[in-house]
């Protein structure tokens, strides 16, 4: 049985403020009390997810492929203790994977109806035992990627193409940064940066285990990297800035964030977070893209670092819509005594309780001049 | 951090050569880099040599591409990556494990096979490819790093 929560007065207080609707917030605080469902990227730079299918369910897995146009995207439910019954879901997962989960309230409540991989929902199905997702061959040869579906939402937005000169100024552990090698099929260029030296071995080890020879990875804060990419003369296609942020959108599957959250936190990453953007902004391309991420629903790192980047850059940025597989909320008008920009609203906010994912942001910017 | 140095033409040649020799691979169709006097890494990117000096020039790189292979004396001993990549052009010096010697290699086991060969061989299991052994009278030794290993249950 999972311990319940420890929220902070005011954090509540803020949440509770977010929603404005009392039943909203309650449907939030009761999804946050459990684990998002187990999800995996296929590594389609080694295996196709059919194939990845196969081998899963030849080992007893029952996954869920709940997005028929990002088929790399697998729900993994548990595993199966009678053979029997593995027959049985492959048949009902042939007609799944077919024409049934084409419309979007139909994936949402495909997600939304996937149990945790620890606690089987069904009698028939036992639990995954704890780090078999991690020790399985499957993941030390590189076939996918332990990665919950609202992280890879960004990259999704940031769409890389083939060829494509990429920076992923925050890249580390290299979930996005392997699923931008994928979509780019190992071709163009990334540029992966880490400004710690810890967590740049972590990045390293996982574009090396997922075979991403396309990537070259630096270590540097990233507001001077931007300054000196842009003294050197490089401009990028399409940047992703997954940043750091207080994480409030982690609570189900990190559930110490909510003992280390304060709001002085969310106020500094605020400002972080605008210097981040402002710098990458200048290396961005005519025409280029720029994804801006958090894992947090905090409006000071999310609506006001969008609020201030289309103020400060009015002439050369606009903000896109974006369009997701799962269900996104607007942005948020404004915050306490500030009111943002109406183009705001464009932003995209993913709350757990709608589509049975972890909480997070993200905002799409094109350079137009 | 990485000191990056570009294989020359001639240089990028000759590894493909003995690439042929020892498994009829054709075409390293990549940057090999070398870090160190044996390790190579292949990059894929479409940064030309160039524009990587430039980077290199603003900030230092701490990797370029991927693990590829590691030179020893005049043999060549890809790394799983590597034979990965080149999973479509390995023709020879193959050993191909059965289920029961699969888990003993995963774990970082030597196998104790003959296998009437000498020198470095690629192994693998159905589909997967797992690297290279050094094939000797009575056994393969294994090179499987410990990050990359299957973990014994209890």
């Amino acid at each position: 049985m999972k311990k319940p929560l420890e929220l902070k007065p005011l954090f509540l207080e803020r949440m509770k403020k977010i929603f404005s609707n009392e039943k909203d917030f309650q449907s939030y605080l009761k999804s946050i009390e459990s684990e998002p469902p187990i999800s995996i990227r296929c590594n389609t730079l080694k295996i196709s997810p059919d194939d990845l299918k196969k081998r899963l369910e030849n080992k007893s897995w029952k996954i869920k492929r709940p997005f028929k146009e990002y088929p790399e995207i697998i729900i993994v439910e548990g595993k199966f203790s009678n053979k029997n019954l593995i027959e049985e879901n492959l048949v009902e997962k042939n007609s799944l994977d077919g024409n049934k989960y084409n419309s979007h309230d139909k994936v949402v409540s495909s997600i939304k109806n996937a149990s945790s991989g620890w606690v089987g929902g069904n009698n028939n199905l036992i639990s995954l035992e704890p780090g078999e997702l991690g020790r399985s061959l499957e993941h030390l040869l590189g076939y996918y990627y332990v990665q919950e579906i609202a992280s890879m939402l960004p990259v999704l937005a940031l769409n890389p193409q083939p060829g494509e000169l990429v920076l992923d100024l925050c890249a580390s552990p290299g979930s996005k940064t392997t699923q931008i090698a994928a979509r780019m099929e190992n071709t163009g260029t990334i540029i992966a940066n880490e400004v710690s030296l810890g967590r740049i071995k972590i990045l390293a080890s996982n574009t090396e285990r997922c075979g991403a020879a396309n990537v070259i990875i630096i270590k540097k804060e990233g507001t001077a990297l931007c300054k000196r990419l842009k003294d050197a003369g490089f401009s990028f296609d399409k940047i992703l800035i997954d940043a750091p942020c207080s994480g409030e959108g982690t609570l189900r599957s990190t559930p110490r964030t909510a003992l280390m959250w304060n709001i002085n936190t969310v106020k500094q990453l605020s400002k972080i977070q605008k210097h981040l953007i402002e710098a990458a902004l200048e290396i961005l391309k005519p025409n280029g893209e720029l994804v801006y991420s958090t894992c947090t629903h905090a409006p000071e790192e999310n609506e006001e670092v969008v609020d201030f980047v289309l103020k400060e850059f009015s002439d050369k940025v606009k903000i896109e819509k974006i369009n997701l597989p799962v269900k996104c909320r607007n942005g948020l008008l404004g915050w306490v005594n500030e009111k943002y920009s109406r183009e705001v609203t464009k932003s995209c906010r993913i709350y757990p309780q709608d589509s049975n994912t972890e909480g997070f942001f993200i905002a799409k910017f094109r350079r137009v001049r | 951090m990485m000191f990056t140095k570009v294989l020359s033409e001639q240089e990028h040649i000759e590894i493909e050569n003995n690439l042929h020799e020892q498994f009829g691979i054709d075409l390293v169709d990549g940057l090999l880099i070398k870090k160190g006097e044996e390790r190579l890494f292949f990059f894929s990117g479409n940064f030309s040599e160039a524009q990587i000096k430039n980077l290199e020039a603003c900030v230092p790189i701490e990797r370029l591409g991927i693990y590829f292979a590691k030179i020893i004396g005049n043999d060549v001993k890809l790394s799983i990556e590597g034979t990965n990549l080149l999973k479509n052009q390995i023709k020879k010096n193959i050993f191909e494990l059965n289920e029961k010697q699969l888990e003993e290699w995963m774990t970082g086991s030597d196998l104790q096979v003959k296998t009437g060969k000498k020198g470095f061989i690629v192994v693998k299991y159905k589909d997967d490819l797992l690297g290279c052994g050094k094939a000797s009278e009575e056994k393969i030794g294994n090179y499987i790093p410990k990050s990359r290993r299957l973990k014994q249950k209890g």
